[in-house]
């Protein structure tokens, strides 16, 4: 009988796989175990020059699929019927986290290809990822394909990271070409979560980014700032609370 | 060993910093952009007056090797006769032209072309002249119908000149168009459509006239091909344009584009570049490089899309540069071309005019991480050949319009000088490299190792005449926060400290910069200048005359701004030879010395200063 492995909680620029002794000690004890005792947001961009206490939300997908209205509609609140295309913007709003507030970074990326080393950038410090295709679009699930392999080469490991496939569009019923059967199946085999949403109708969108934050393991970020929490959450927290180091 | 930080840079770091943004730092802007870069200057230069016009054509006769020109009356406590900055000019004798309207400047042009009395062996000088010149004190519009009408479209103006031959006359037209054309070619191409209009239209006249004449048929040829090339140029432009974006700021760089041979930048080339708002988020746009602020302002706008439903419509926007010490400049909505003005870590930001006062600068610009160089795994050599390198492609890139743009901005210049920013930036980048590279150093013996690397390398850049880069490395280790580390200073070889002591004394600026003077005076082609104390020079020299007397123009200033150039010219006519394509890991050193990542908040380098080595109580 093999004897059980360590669970690592992995900070993004930690190495994946086994933590040897070294490197346990750099870390602050709490970071290898979610519990309810107060704890720094830590572990997260210990080096980068981007404030560690910013939980960064990158948005992927093909051009014209609707993520800059998703995002405005979530931060502002609106929506155009223009299409303007995007080449990388960045939103910013403040979210709890464990108890004290963070900023929530959402960056909206372009869909073309032109610069794959920001691309990578983006991959590297984002902490979660939306990848958005259009349900009256076949051919943009298909574009999410090596998107997402480039987070599992970049990130390595992704189980614990929160990942959303989104099919948007969804008032679109008449042009529909990906069933949602389609959305669910491909969000099984990338082991991440799925939901279909509407920026013009502004369905499912406030859903899809506390769902987003709901899926992160490593601290509790929540759109709530007032402390209360939805059913779902303390739910979540609840199961969070477990130690799981074995 | 400096004990402080020297008059030079003090001076220069106001001069390229006053001089490359819109406006002083501290100050709501206010009034014309000339008169904002004319208060900068009189900033840092504190005696100094414009010389009264003098009345009448008469002038006294001088010769090239005086370098007290008439009008020029710069009193400055450390100036002294013979330390005049004007360089010796190698034409033969040269008679003043007296002061005169625009349009009868054109004609004494055309006579002198067309072998007229007066001047004499002068006339390519007085050509040149007139070309670099000629947008300070005439509208390009206005020189195209002069040259049109001269030509004789216009008719019966024939009498007036009853001494030229007709044909004599019409070349002459040629001459001057032709030398136009290729001046200016890239300018008339960024006009598009509009730029052919002036070469078709003489074109035409000239061959309806060629049954008369028919000795012009080969200018009139060449014309056609001018048209050829003007017309073919507007039109691929079109499809190829939508395709690249150049990479101008940090983020877009990509090291495909950085390792080609620079390009010159032209106002109609497509950049991305990021605008902030007050809580940092950003848009990323995409925008002409000469766009006014207005329109930057409009593209931010629709990519925050502001919809009619917004219950508080946003008031007007104001485009505003932070630097990464948080000093705020804000543009206007009529400035034109700002990309290549800021700062090297300086943002755009995009608010509310109430919101001015809260603007910070982005976090990565307030604080640092040590990290491991590059640098430690670099030779000298290399590093320096591929600063030099780097340099000349910068240095290539810049027209010769653009350095009488530069001083004459915010008059008649149309042509952005964006290609001579970009080489003050890289000036301003390398000096905080410097800087940057040291206060990162955490381990004492590295960073005394880092201290012989870059002295080692200003050496090498002043052997390669290369006196831009010489001279930022210089200042950069001049920098106080960098100056100040006694003990990393100490442990330099004594061999070091002497060759670092006489960098310094060339970098001195007293005397009127006497020793660079010296040193430059010394040196064949090709060379590079260290170019903000040459725009120097041009400042001084623009402020110190007028261009006009009323409605005469001043010819004697526009041919000491053309001397000036001239000397430019000089430096870079004989061809650099550069080492062939470099191997692979020279090619890593060539990309990180084009993508240098630099800390420009002097407060955080003094800060990190301190860090290595606490301030004695």
């Amino acid at each position: 009988m093999h004897p059980p492995t360590r669970i690592i909680r992995t900070a993004h620029d930690a190495p994946v796989g086994r933590v040897t002794e070294r490197q346990r000690a750099r870390w602050p004890r709490h970071d290898l175990c979610v519990s309810r005792r107060k704890q720094q947001c830590c572990g997260l961009g210990g080096t980068m020059p981007e404030q560690s206490n910013d939980y960064r939300v990158v948005v992927f997908g093909a051009g014209g699929v609707g993520k800059s209205s998703l995002v405005i509609r979530f931060v502002k609140g609106t929506f155009l019927e223009s299409y303007i295309p995007t080449i990388e913007d960045t939103y910013r709003q403040v979210i709890s986290c464990d108890k004290s507030i963070c900023t929530l970074q959402i960056t909206d990326t372009t869909g073309s290809h032109q610069f794959p080393a920001m691309q990578r950038l983006s991959i590297s410090k984002g902490h979660a990822f939306i990848l958005v295709y259009s349900i009256t679009s076949r051919q943009s699930l298909e574009e999410l394909k090596p998107i997402f392999e480039q987070i599992c080469q970049i990130k390595g490991d992704v189980e614990n990271i929160p990942i959303m496939l989104v099919g948007n569009k969804c008032d679109e019923a008449q042009n529909r070409e990906v069933q949602t059967s389609d959305g669910e199946a491909m969000s099984k085999r990338w082991k991440c979560a799925f939901m279909e949403t509407s920026a013009k109708t502004n369905h499912n969108v406030k859903e899809l980014f506390q769902e987003l934050l709901n899926l992160e393991k490593r601290r509790c970020v929540s759109l709530q700032i007032d402390g209360k929490k939805s059913k779902q959450q303390k739910q979540a927290e609840k199961l969070k609370n477990k130690c799981v180091l074995m | 060993m400096p004990a402080g930080m020297k008059p030079l840079e003090k001076f220069l770091k106001k001069q390229s910093s006053a001089l490359t943004r819109p406006g002083g730092f501290g100050d709501k802007a206010t009034g014309g952009g000339a008169a904002r870069r004319r208060s900068s200057l009189s900033r840092v230069v504190p005696f100094f007056r414009e010389s009264s016009p003098e009345s009448g054509p008469a002038r006294e006769l001088f010769s090239p090797d005086t370098e007290e020109a008439p009008c020029w009356e710069l009193r400055s406590p450390s100036l002294s006769s013979d330390e005049q900055s004007s360089e010796g000019s190698s034409e033969a004798q040269w008679s003043p032209v007296p002061a005169d309207t625009p349009e009868n400047l054109v004609v004494a042009l055309l006579e002198s072309l067309a072998g007229g009395r007066r001047l004499g062996g002068c006339t390519e000088t007085l050509l040149d002249d007139f070309m670099l010149t000629h947008p300070i004190f005439l509208a390009p519009d206005k020189f195209q119908r002069i040259l049109l009408q001269q030509f004789g479209v216009e008719g019966k103006q024939r009498e007036a000149w009853p001494s030229w031959d007709g044909v004599e006359r019409k070349q002459a037209v040629f001459s001057v168009a032709f030398r136009y054309l290729d001046t200016y070619r890239e300018l008339l191409q960024e006009e598009g459509e509009r730029s052919n209009s002036f070469a078709k239209e003489l074109y035409l006249h000239a061959a309806q006239e060629l049954n008369q004449y028919p000795e012009l048929v080969e200018d009139v040829l060449k014309l056609q091909r001018w048209t050829e090339i003007l017309q073919s140029h507007s039109e691929e432009d079109k499809d190829v344009k939508k395709k690249q974006v150049r990479p101008l700021f940090r983020h877009f760089r990509r090291i495909d584009s950085c390792l080609q041979p620079r390009e010159a930048f032209r106002g109609s080339d497509e950049i991305f570049c990021r605008v902030y708002m007050p809580d940092h988020s950003y848009v990323t746009i995409r925008s002409r490089l000469s766009c006014r602020v207005g329109e930057i302002l409009a593209l931010v706008q629709e990519k925050l899309q502001y919809s009619e439903e917004q219950p508080s419509r946003p008031g007007t926007l104001i485009l505003v540069a932070v630097t990464s010490s948080g000093e705020k400049a804000v543009f206007r909505p009529s400035d034109e071309a700002v990309f290549t003005t800021l700062g090297v870590n300086t943002h755009l930001f995009a608010c509310e005019p109430h919101e001015l006062d809260t603007l910070l600068p982005l976090p990565e610009e307030v604080h640092w991480s040590p990290g491991d160089s590059k640098l430690h795994d670099m030779s000298a050599e290399e590093v320096a050949n591929q600063l030099v390198s780097f340099d000349w492609e910068l240095f290539s890139c810049v027209h010769e319009v653009e350095f009488v743009c530069y001083v004459f901005h915010g008059e008649q210049a149309r042509w952005r000088p964006l290609n001579l920013e970009l080489v003050l930036q890289r000036c301003s980048e390398v000096q905080h490299w410097v800087a940057t590279e040291i206060l990162q150093c955490q381990s004492l013996p590295k960073r005394v190792q880092l201290l012989r690397k870059f002295i080692k390398m200003a050496a090498l850049c002043k052997q390669q005449q290369d006196l831009l880069s010489f001279l930022a490395l210089v200042l950069g280790l001049d920098n106080p926060a960098v100056s100040r580390l006694r003990l990393t200073w100490e442990g330099l070889p004594g061999k070091f400290k002497k060759q670092f002591q006489q960098f310094e004394a060339i970098a001195d600026p007293s005397r009127n910069h006497k020793s660079y003077r010296e040193l430059i005076a010394g040196l064949r082609p090709p060379l590079i200048p260290f170019t903000p104390l040459l725009l120097k020079d041009l400042t001084f020299l623009h402020e110190s005359c007028k261009s006009f007397y009323g409605e005469l123009v001043n010819f004697e200033k526009m041919h000491k701004v053309a001397e000036m150039v001239r000397s430019i010219r000089r430096y870079r006519n004989t061809p650099l030879a550069l080492d062939a394509e470099p191997s692979p890991s020279h090619l890593q050193t060539k990309a990180y010395v084009r993508q240098l990542q630099v800390i420009d908040n002097q407060n955080l380098l003094f800060e990190m200063s301190c860090k290595l080595e606490p301030k004695e109580a």
